[in-house]
């Protein structure tokens, strides 16, 4: 499988744990025992009431049988706004905004 | 394969699921655009649940959309063909759709499914649909470079949304 060469902007570190744990297949319990972390800690960590430090982060999902290749690149925050106008709209109005697109490109729909 | 299957058209592809009472959720690109992502999709990927009633159902509404494989054969949907190939890709007649019993970085439908939700897009159609956490998780599972930007964005979409609750809760 390749590998990242960049990391992509990280969500918290909630949302990598679970992602992590998720993708070993594991419970939570079974990483409490792979990571020798209390599973009540990761369990609050995942809920994103209790936010883990990087150390700790790093450690847990290299428990999973993870790494994280980590490299500075810049923001690229392009995209913020259109991303943040297709939030306000409902979900069947991206459907018809997609369907629109590929009716101006004749080829795209095809 | 009629003239008309060139045209992507998912409400046809959803309504015929419907029809038939299929159980599924949407994930690809069109569950990525559903969710608030910017980008370009022309086929419909949906993650059924492996039951054996549901395949039944599922075969049905793949007859009924006159799916083919690429090589032209008519699918015959079976737990067999379900548990040997990762990948189920079809043309029918309201464009492409992808069956994926089990998505990278998943355990299927039963993984799916706690965290999906029903989106109303309209005309009838009600998909469960799968959560950004989750959509995210697939692309990263697929280790593809290309992908990054896709990652991005549903990564971007999860912040913009704590943003808007931190902002509801005050």
């Amino acid at each position: 499988m390749a590998r990242w060469r960049t990391l992509p902007r990280m969500g918290r570190g909630a949302d990598l744990i679970r992602e992590a744990r998720l993708r070993a297949g594991l419970t939570q319990a079974e990483l409490s025992e792979r990571s020798g972390t209390q599973r009540s800690v990761i369990a609050r960590w995942e809920q994103g009431t209790v936010s883990p430090t990087f150390d700790n982060m790093l450690q847990v999902i290299e428990a999973c049988g993870f790494e994280l290749p980590l490299m500075l690149v810049p923001r690229d925050s392009s995209l913020d706004q259109q991303l943040d106008k297709n939030r306000q709209l409902s979900p069947e109005r991206r459907a018809q905004q997609l369907l629109a697109k590929l009716d101006r490109e004749p080829a795209a729909r095809a | 394969m009629p003239e008309r299957a060139r045209t992507f058209d998912p409400y046809g592809l959803l309504q015929t699921l419907d029809r038939h009472r299929v159980t599924y959720i949407v994930i690809g690109g069109f569950a990525r655009v559903i969710q608030g992502t910017e980008e370009i999709t022309r086929g419909l990927d949906i993650v059924p649940s492996t039951r054996a009633e549901n395949l039944r159902r599922l075969d049905a509404a793949l007859r009924d959309l006159g799916a083919r494989r690429p090589d032209g054969r008519e699918p015959t949907l079976d737990e067999n063909t379900i548990s040997t190939e990762r990948v189920l890709e079809l043309q029918t007649e309201y464009g492409e759709l992808k069956i994926v019993p089990e998505p990278a970085g998943t355990r299927g439908y039963d993984d799916l499914r706690r965290a999906a939700s029903r989106e109303p897009l309209g005309r009838g159609v009600r998909p469960s649909v799968a959560s950004i956490g989750d959509l995210a998780r697939m692309v990263s599972a697929l280790g593809d470079e290309e992908r990054i930007p896709q990652l991005m964005q549903l990564r971007r979409l999860v912040e913009l949304e704590r943003v808007r609750e931190r902002v509801i809760q005050r």
